[in-house]
């Protein structure tokens, strides 16, 4: 495989600069393979999908209680099958002989999104599913999982590595749930944040203070709230069933916004703990990239030395960082509890923490990218409920896993090369 | 570099605290330092003879002993016993399958006199148990242990008792009532896990509401579930209450508005919707356990429950053991012996037309006698 088979367009040296003349053998092979991938995507659209098709694809696109309806979109399946999988073939044969170079990573996540449609269009075949129901769970489900990364971005931004999230939430869920039993919602939410914030109080002091390995002292935190929520949920909620029994927040509609059809529903008719989300999201982006806090606390992880010979104290960014980033995985924790039962049960959390890990990552490290991350493993998981009830011969077991495949995949073939911060995890000491 | 050292041990020994937190082993210990303490229900302290009292011991599934259910509701067995026949209860609660078997070889250990073993997952850890252990007895809910395939029965001494039941009778009855209650025309259902004493539920509600539709002439929808494919919506799990609401809240978006999930107390996160969107958009069917009375925060949604009283084949169990009685083999709850049932409409009473009454106990008779099979429409 040599250079001239890949002819470079003009076009694409100018955009992309640089990054073409250094387009190494490493680069080619990749757009082979991703090429491939999405003719083999196309193929499997043209070949087994369209074949099990008849009839039109049904989406709903209002619930009844939306002030505008909109008619449901009905789509001839094959039809709209065909022109999916041309979509996918033109883009994978691009892909292989040319190459997207800069352009990579988006075309291939519209590929995905493509193929996530014809998956949809297939499932729906003669059938009707509620479209928007899937998009507002969408959003609710990926708060957790984007808040959970925003927790990790704040902590490994300052170079704390934080693998203690899903601890942080679990705790963050217990402790909502008994004080909003006892003192109201509101303070539910204030302990739960509170309860993040202690957590990560001990990571700092043992990662800053004591120098403990940050993957050890994460391990710790999640085994050890786990322990500590499940034999008090065992000793105290079981008898006092009273303590376990909070009010939930319910969506609160936004005035004209949440009358707006599909988008609506999606962002503006939720509860405070996904609006929480998205002002957290918004802000933490401002103030990592815009203030002067933001810039030592990612010089502080990039290069804690330099920071600290400009007169940055490394040890008092990173505990405040930590504590912060603490603090949304308290408030994450809500989530579970507050936003959604009102109800504890040992290890409700079920490793959404871990998945928010791997949505900072495949966001990398960047609040905007976290949260779009978050939304394919919320949109993943939504798509798997929706697809079990449309009776699809796919096994539930296979669904049940789809978001953690995607996990794999993502975080693997399609990050690639996105970079931590330098210092992340590195104990700093002054000399 | 030495406080390093001196603060990493330290950090271990505070994981290997948390880890025994989590697994089973902390219950253990609990339960055999402070058996009063750890288990509210034993016998009242005076009247413990001390070591003499027989230890009736159970093992739960992941759902836990406060699931509001099916563990709760084996509990209880246990618990009544503890009351009336004066048996010291102990419970050790499973937080993952890989604590069913040090759980029941703990109580091997602790001299136990029956084990009860709650679930079908715990199927080959009692068989491997009671195999090993061919003089104690053994009971457990929803498995029935037949013979290998070469011919010589999988429990050599015959020392487990199975308790299976019939709740498709129950759930058909439970589908009958659904299907003439739902004002939308669809109803919902969702399981744990596809495993047979999940899906039976499942089956049993489809088939109900398919009587109905023979019925009464009405086309009635059952969303989540094909007992022809044996596919439908599942959790994949027992414990996240979170999965509960969402997929409840997906059936609803669909149309349902009457849901029988069939989770343990994945359900209770159901229930929550129900009470958030209010009993009109959406009304629950409880399982295992009457949970009108047993979850009392969302008491107005529970339109009725299909019950498995495993509390009075676990008690009977344990009473044959105390009487020296117990025998192997398996026991079927039914309709007709009280194993299976349906509970009382409490609240929910108006919303039950006087006719769809009537049609409900011809219906139950029918089953009862045989003239209705609960495994078609």
């Amino acid at each position: 495989m040599n250079q001239a088979s890949m002819p470079m367009p003009r076009e694409s040296y100018e955009l992309t600069g640089k990054r073409t003349k250094e387009l190494t053998k490493r680069q080619i092979r990749k757009a082979r393979i991703s090429g491939i991938v999405l003719l083999l995507l196309s193929g499997l659209v043209m070949l087994v999908f369209v074949p099990a098709v008849s009839g039109v694809s049904t989406f709903g696109l209002s619930t009844p209680d939306d002030a505008i309806q909109l008619d449901s979109l009905a789509v001839p399946s094959a039809g709209s099958l065909w022109v999916l999988s041309s979509v996918l073939a033109f883009l994978g044969a691009t892909q292989f002989f040319r190459g997207f170079q800069g352009k990579t990573t988006i075309i291939l996540g519209i590929s995905f999104g493509v193929f996530a449609i014809a998956l949809m269009v297939w499932a729906a075949s003669g059938q009707e599913f509620s479209l928007i129901s899937m998009l507002v769970a969408t959003v609710s489900r990926s708060t957790p999982i984007a808040l959970g990364a925003l927790s990790g971005i704040l902590c490994e931004r300052s170079g704390v590595v934080n693998i203690g999230i899903e601890g942080m939430l679990l705790g963050g869920a217990f402790t909502g749930v008994v004080m909003g039993s006892l003192l109201g919602g509101w303070i539910g939410l204030l302990s739960a944040t509170l309860t993040g914030g202690v957590l990560a109080l001990l990571l700092a002091v043992l990662a800053v203070k004591f120098r403990v390995d940050q993957i050890i002292i994460g391990v710790v935190i999640n085994i050890l709230v786990l322990g500590l929520t499940s034999f008090l949920t065992a000793q105290v909620l079981v008898k006092k069933p009273e303590l376990n029994d909070a009010p939930i927040f319910a969506a609160v509609k936004i005035p004209v916004l949440g009358d707006i059809p599909i988008i609506g529903p999606m962002f503006f008719d939720q509860t405070i703990i996904v609006y929480g989300m998205f002002i957290l999201i918004g802000s933490v982006t401002y103030l990592l990239f815009r203030t002067r806090w933001g810039l030592r606390t990612r010089a502080v992880g990039e290069n804690p030395k330099a920071a600290d010979s400009l007169g940055v104290s490394v040890a008092k960014v990173r505990y405040l960082a930590v504590i912060y980033g603490g603090m949304v995985g308290g408030f994450a924790g809500a989530w579970f509890t507050l936003g959604s039962v009102g109800r504890f049960d040992e290890n409700m959390t079920g490793g959404r923490g871990f998945i928010g890990l791997a949505a900072m990552i495949f966001g990398a490290w960047n609040p905007i990218g976290a949260f779009l991350a978050a939304l394919i493993f919320g949109f993943s998981e939504s798509l798997q409920q929706k697809f079990a009830l449309l009776n699809i011969p796919i096994p539930s077991e296979f669904l049940a896993m789809a978001p953690y495949l995607v996990t794999i995949v993502v975080v693997a073939g399609v990050v690639g090369r996105v970079r931590p911060p330098a210092a992340d995890g590195q104990p700093y000491e002054k000399q | 570099m030495k406080t390093n050292v001196k603060i990493a041990s330290a950090v271990f020994a505070v994981a290997a605290l948390g880890l025994a937190g989590c697994g089973g082993s902390t219950s253990t210990a609990e339960s055999s330092a402070a058996p009063a303490a750890s288990v509210a229900a034993s016998a009242p302290a005076a009247s413990e003879p001390a070591a003499a009292a027989p230890k009736a011991c159970e093992v739960t599934d992941v759902g836990g002993v406060d699931d509001k259910g099916f563990n709760q509701k084996a509990y209880k067995g246990v618990t009544d016993a503890a009351d009336q026949l004066g048996v010291e209860a102990i419970v050790l609660e499973s937080q993952a399958e890989t604590d069913y078997e040090p759980n029941i070889q703990a109580f091997v250990d602790q001299g136990c006199n029956i084990i009860v073993t709650v679930g079908f997952l715990l199927g080959d850890a009692t068989m491997t148990a009671a195999n090993a252990n061919p003089d104690i007895p053994f009971t457990i809910v929803d498995y029935a242990y037949g013979d290998n395939e070469d011919g010589t029965p999988m429990i050599a001494n015959n020392n487990v008792l199975g308790q299976i039941f019939n709740t498709d009778e129950a759930a058909f009855l439970a589908g009958y009532l659904a299907a003439g209650t739902t004002k939308t025309g669809k109803v919902g259902t969702f399981g744990g896990i596809n495993i047979p004493p999940v899906t039976i539920f499942m089956d049993g509600f489809y088939f109900g509401v398919q009587k109905y539709n023979a019925d009464n002439g009405t086309n009635v929808e059952v969303l989540g579930w094909d007992p022809n494919t044996q596919k439908g919506l599942f959790t994949e799990n027992f414990e996240s209450l979170a999965d509960g609401r969402a997929f409840a809240q997906n059936l609803v978006d669909e149309g349902a508005d009457i849901v029988m999930p069939v989770a343990g107390p994945v359900g209770l996160g159901s229930a929550a919707l129900a009470t958030e969107l209010g009993m009109n958009k959406l009304m629950i069917i409880g399982v295992d356990s009457d949970q009108y009375e047993s979850d009392p925060a969302n008491q107005g949604v529970y339109l009725t429950s299909v019950l498995k009283n495993m509390d009075v084949t676990t008690f009977n169990a344990i009473k044959a053991v105390i009487d020296g009685t117990f025998a192997g083999g398996v026991t079927v709850g039914t309709l007709e012996n009280g194993g299976v049932g349906l509970a009382p409409y409490h609240d929910m009473d108006s919303m039950v037309s006087p006719e769809l009454k009537e049609q409900m106990t011809a219906l139950q008779v029918g089953i009862i006698d045989g003239s209705v099979s609960v495994k078609k429409g």
